[in-house]
C-alpha cells in the first residue's frame, strides 16, 4: 500500500527516516505529502542546477570573491525556497511541518553543493525574526514582496545580522552579551534610531534587501537594551563594502555591513526596545541550530556518496570496497549520518510541535485571512506598529508557545548543531584519507565537503558554546529561554 | 613567544634550525599568501634561489657528487622551519630533494648537477601504476607537484619490492601533465597527474633499486612529518597569539579552560613530534618513518582544525592565514599513500622483521 501512494523520494525518505513513516501511517499524510513534494524539488535542484555547478562555482569564487550567481536565487525562486518560512496565508510555502520541512531541505540541498544551498538558506535565517517578532505592519509588506518576487522569480532576499567584528560567540547567548565587545550602537532619536558600527560575515549579507539587525540601544547595558531593526538596503548611511574569501561554502557571501549614521524608523523596530536577545537570537537559535546540523548532515551526505562511488569505482584492477578496511567504513559513515540524521529529525520534530500552533490556530488563521488591505491601511499600521498592537500580535503568537518547550528546543538544537558538525568533519576528513592521493572527480568533491564542513563547527554559536548551552539547559539548569509575553511586568516596556 | 619548550637539540641542529627560521621568516612570509595563488611565480623562484643558496636544494646528495651531504635531520629540521611560514614551498622543497636520493645509490655527479639545479625544481610520483617495459614507461602517476614544463620526475614503475626507480622529463615525447588547477593545499606550483604512454625515461637506475626506493620513502615520510610539525607550530603560534588579544564572555579566549586545552594539545603535537622525527631519523628503517609520518600528519590535522576553531569566523577566511594550514596539512596525511593501506604495510614490515 506503502509503495503505490509513494514515489521514489517518498521511499527513500522513508527508509532514511522511519520516523515519517510512522508520521504516515498515523494518518499526518497531507502535511508529509508536501515534505515529500519539496525534497523532490531539491533534488531537482541539485541535479539539474546546483551539482553540475558547484565545483567550478566554488573555484571561481576563489578568484572573484565579489561575484555573486544570482542564478542560484532565481532558481530558488522557481523552486519557492525562498518562503519555506513564510505562512501560506501571507503566500508563502510553510506547512504543517515548516521545521522539519526546512531542516530536510537543508540536508538535501547540502548534498549538492553547502555553498549554494547556504545563499537560499541564509535568507530564511532573515525572514525568521520578522515573524517571530510579531512585526505584523512588515508582514504584507516585506514577505509579500518576497513572495511577489519569488513568483516573478525576481529574487528579494533577507539576511540576519548578529556576529560583529569583535563579537561572535558573545552576542549569541545572554550570560555573554552583557560583557561583549559591541561594535554597532542604535542611538534613540525623535521618530527612530540612528545605527552606527558594523556587523562581519553576514551570510548573503552583500546580496540581500532587507537586514534583520541586532544592535544594543546602550552598549554598556546590552542585554537589558539588545534589540531588532527592519534595515532595507538604500538607507542613507548603509552600505556592504567587504566580502570575505572563505575556504568553503563560497557560493554565498560572507559581507561586511558598515552603518555610519543609519537612520531606522520606528516602525522598523522589530518586537520591542531590549527584547533582542529573548524574542530575536534565543528563539532564532532554536529554530535555526538544528538546521545548521542538518547543514552539515547533507555535507557529510554528499561527502559519503562520492566516497561511495569512489569506493565502488575500479581503481587500479579492483574496487576499494573489496577491502574489508573501506567497507568498515563505510558503515561507520552511514553510522554518522543516521546518528546525525536522529539528532537533527528530533530538534525540528519538536520545532514543529511548538511553532505549528503558533502559526496555524483559530485567531492567527482569522487574524491572516483578513484582506491584506485592512491591515495595510495607515491606522491600521499605525496600530500594529505601537506597543498594544504588538502586544496583541504577539499574545496570539506567542499563546501556545512555552518557555520550558524553547528551553528544551534550543537544548535539542544545540546537540545537533555541535554534534552533527562534529561528525561531518570527521567523515570529510577519514574519507580524504582513505582515498589517498587519486586523481578522480570524487576527491575533488570530498575536499571541498571538507572544506565546507568546518563552517559547521563555528557558525550559529561555536561548537564549544552549543556544547555549553546543553549543559547550562540540562544539567546545571542555570540557562532558560524566556519568551518575552505582552502585559508581562518589565518585559516589554 | 614559546616555541618548542622541552625538545632539546645539539648546538648544530639548533643552529641550523635557527638559521633556516630566518630564511622562512624572511624569504616565506611575506610571500606565503602570494604563492599560493600563483604557480611558476617569480617569487617562487626568488625563494628557490635563497633556498639553493642555504644549500637546500641537494642536502643530501653526498658533497662529492655536488651536493650538501647533510643527514636527514637537517633536512627535517629545514623543512619544518621552512612549513612554518608556507609549507607548499616546504613540501616543493621535499619532494626536489627526495627525487635526487636514488642518485646517489648510482654515484651520478652529472646527473645531480643536471637535476638540482632548481628551476623547475624535481619531484616524485608515489601514487598509481605506472609499468617499465622494454625500455618505455606507460601508465598514470597522480598527485605530483612540482609539475612544469622540463620537470624531472622520479617513478617507481612497478609494484611491492620489485619497483624500480626511473626518471621521465614533464614536456617531453609520451608524457603529458594533465594539470589539477584546484588542489585542497600545497599550492605553490603546478599539481597534475603525470600520463605516460611509451615515454622515453631520462635515466632508470640499474642497480641498488630497493635500497634507492625505500630511502627515497624515507626521505618523503619523514620530511611529510617535518612539515606537518612546522604547520602544529604555526598553528599553535597563530592561535596562541590571537587567544591572547581576542575577549570572549569578558575575558581573554586564552583564560578558557577549553581554549587552554586544544593549545595545551598542541604544544604536546609538537613535542611529540620532534621526538618521533629525531628517532626515526636516527634509524635506517623505513617503519619508524612511516609512523612518524602518521603521527605528525593527524597531529596537524588537529592542530590546524583547533587553530581555526580559536580563530572562530576569522580562522574561516582566506585573509587570516589560519585556513590554509587547514589545507595543507590534510595533504601531509593524504600523501605519498594512503594511511591505513600504510599501516597495514608496518605489520608486514614487523612480521618480516622490521
Amino acid at each position: 500500500m506503502l509503495g503505490q501512494e509513494l514515489s521514489e523520494t517518498g521511499k527513500r525518505l522513508f527508509r532514511d527516516y522511519p520516523i515519517l513513516r510512522m508520521l504516515w501511517e498515523s494518518g499526518r499524510k497531507k502535511g508529509l505529502r508536501e515534505t515529500i513534494a519539496l525534497i523532490e524539488k531539491a533534488e531537482e535542484f541539485n541535479r539539474t542546477f546546483a551539482v553540475p555547478r558547484a565545483l567550478e562555482l566554488d573555484m571561481r569564487m576563489e578568484r572573484e570573491p565579489e561575484y555573486f550567481d544570482w542564478e542560484i536565487m532565481r532558481q530558488a525562486c522557481k523552486y519557492r525556497f525562498l518562503s519555506i518560512f513564510i505562512p501560506k496565508q501571507l503566500g508563502g510555502i510553510a506547512g504543517e511541518f515548516m521545521v522539519t520541512n526546512t531542516s530536510l531541505l537543508m540536508d538535501e540541498l547540502c548534498s549538492g553543493c553547502s555553498g549554494i544551498a547556504l545563499a537560499v538558506g541564509a535568507h530564511s535565517l532573515g525572514v525568521a525574526p520578522v515573524i517571530t517578532s510579531g512585526a505584523m505592519a512588515h508582514w504584507d509588506t516585506v514577505l509579500r514582496e518576497i513572495v511577489e518576487g519569488e513568483l516573478k522569480q525576481q529574487p528579494v532576499t533577507m539576511a540576519y545580522a548578529i556576529t560583529e567584528p569583535s563579537a561572535g560567540t558573545d552576542v549569541e547567548e545572554p550570560e555573554y552579551l552583557e560583557k561583549a565587545k559591541l561594535s554597532l550602537e542604535a542611538k534613540k532619536v525623535k521618530g527612530g534610531y540612528v545605527l552606527n558600527g558594523r556587523k562581519c560575515f553576514i551570510s548573503d549579507g552583500s546580496e540581500a534587501k532587507y537586514f534583520t539587525v541586532c544592535a544594543a540601544l546602550d552598549r554598556n547595558r546590552p542585554l537589558q537594551t539588545w534589540t531588532t531593526f527592519l534595515v532595507e538596503r538604500g538607507m542613507e548611511g548603509f552600505s556592504t563594502p567587504r566580502v570575505e574569501l572563505k575556504m568553503g561554502q563560497r557560493a554565498s557571501h560572507a559581507a561586511e555591513l558598515l552603518f555610519e549614521d543609519v537612520f531606522v524608523p520606528e516602525s522598523h523596530c522589530l518586537g520591542y526596545e531590549g527584547d533582542g536577545m529573548g524574542n530575536g537570537i534565543l528563539m532564532i537559535m532554536a529554530a535555526s541550530r538544528g538546521p545548521v546540523g542538518s547543514i552539515a548532515t547533507g555535507i557529510a551526505r554528499g561527502a559519503f556518496q562520492h566516497f561511495l562511488a569512489w569506493a565502488k569505482s575500479k581503481r587500479n584492477g579492483k574496487r576499494p570496497i573489496e577491502e574489508d578496511r573501506i567497507r568498515m567504513a563505510l558503515a561507520d559513515m552511514w553510522g554518522m549520518i543516521q546518528e546525525n540524521r536522529g539528532l537533527y529529525m528530533s530538534n525540528a520534530m519538536l520545532g514543529d510541535c511548538i511553532f505549528g500552533k503558533a502559526l496555524d490556530n483559530p485567531v492567527m488563521n482569522l487574524t491572516l485571512s483578513l484582506p491584506p488591505s485592512l491591515r495595510t491601511n495607515k491606522p491600521m499600521r499605525t496600530f500594529l506598529n505601537s506597543y498594544y498592537g504588538k502586544a496583541m500580535i504577539n499574545y496570539i503568537l506567542r499563546f501556545y508557545i512555552k518557555d520550558e518547550d524553547m528551553t528544551q528546543l534550543l537544548e535539542t538544537a544545540s546537540l545537533a548543531k555541535f554534534s552533527c558538525a562534529d561528525n561531518a568533519m570527521e567523515l570529510c576528513s577519514r574519507a580524504l584519507s582513505l582515498m589517498g592521493p587519486e586523481d578522480s572527480e570524487e576527491r575533488r568533491w570530498v575536499e571541498k565537503c571538507y572544506r565546507d564542513a568546518k563552517l559547521t563547527q563555528i557558525y550559529e554559536g561555536t561548537n564549544q558554546l552549543n556544547r555549553l548551552v546543553v549543559n547550562n539547559v540540562r544539567f546545571e539548569e542555570t540557562l532558560r529561554v524566556e519568551v518575552p509575553r505582552p502585559f508581562k511586568k518589565g518585559v516589554m516596556a | 613567544m614559546i616555541g618548542v619548550p622541552w625538545a632539546k637539540e645539539s648546538k648544530q641542529y639548533a643552529v641550523l634550525r635557527s638559521n633556516a627560521l630566518n630564511f622562512a621568516s624572511a624569504e616565506l612570509a611575506p610571500v606565503a599568501d602570494d604563492l599560493e595563488n600563483t604557480v611558476d611565480s617569480p617569487l617562487l623562484w626568488k625563494a628557490v634561489e635563497k633556498a639553493g643558496e642555504m644549500g637546500m636544494l641537494a642536502a643530501l646528495v653526498p658533497e662529492q657528487l655536488g651536493g650538501e651531504g647533510v643527514d636527514l635531520y637537517s633536512l627535517c629540521v629545514a623543512l619544518e622551519e621552512s612549513a612554518v611560514e608556507c609549507a607548499g614551498f616546504a613540501a616543493a622543497l621535499l619532494f626536489h630533494n627526495a627525487a635526487l636520493v636514488p642518485l646517489v645509490y648510482v654515484d651520478r655527479k652529472d646527473l645531480v648537477e643536471e637535476f638540482a639545479k632548481g628551476r623547475p625544481l624535481c619531484t616524485v610520483a608515489t601514487a598509481g601504476e605506472v609499468a617499465l617495459e622494454d625500455g618505455k614507461l606507460n601508465g598514470s602517476a597522480p598527485f605530483v607537484f612540482n609539475v612544469l614544463e622540463g620537470t624531472v620526475a622520479l617513478l617507481f614503475p612497478g609494484s611491492g619490492e620489485g619497483r624500480k626507480a626511473a626518471y621521465v622529463r614533464a614536456g617531453t615525447s609520451g608524457v603529458e601533465a594533465k594539470v589539477d588547477p584546484y588542489p585542497l593545499g600545497w599550492r605553490v606550483s603546478n599539481f597534475a597527474t603525470l600520463e605516460m604512454k611509451g615515454a622515453e625515461p631520462v635515466f632508470v637506475l640499474d642497480k641498488s633499486e630497493r635500497e634507492a626506493v625505500t630511502a627515497t620513502e624515507r626521505t618523503l615520510y619523514l620530511g611529510l612529518a617535518a612539515i606537518a610539525n612546522g604547520i602544529v607550530r604555526k598553528a599553535f603560534q597563530k592561535a596562541y597569539d590571537y587567544a591572547r588579544q581576542r575577549y570572549q564572555a569578558g575575558k581573554l579566549i586564552i583564560e578558557h579552560q577549553a581554549m587552554r586545552l586544544m593549545l595545551a594539545r598542541m604544544l604536546c603535537s609538537m613535542e611529540e613530534g620532534r621526538a618521533i622525527i629525531r628517532r626515526a631519523c636516527g634509524v635506517e628503517d623505513l617503519g619508524p618513518a612511516i609512523i612518524a609520518w602518521r603521527r605528525a600528519g593527524a597531529n596537524a590535522c588537529q592542530a590546524a582544525m583547533d587553530g581555526v576553531q580559536i580563530h572562530g569566523g576569522y580562522g574561516y577566511m582566506r585573509d587570516y592565514g589560519m585556513e590554509r594550514l587547514m589545507r595543507d596539512a590534510k595533504y601531509c596525511q593524504m600523501f605519498p599513500r594512503p594511511e591505513e593501506e600504510q599501516l597495514l604495510r608496518l605489520l608486514d614490515m614487523a612480521e618480516e622483521g622490521g
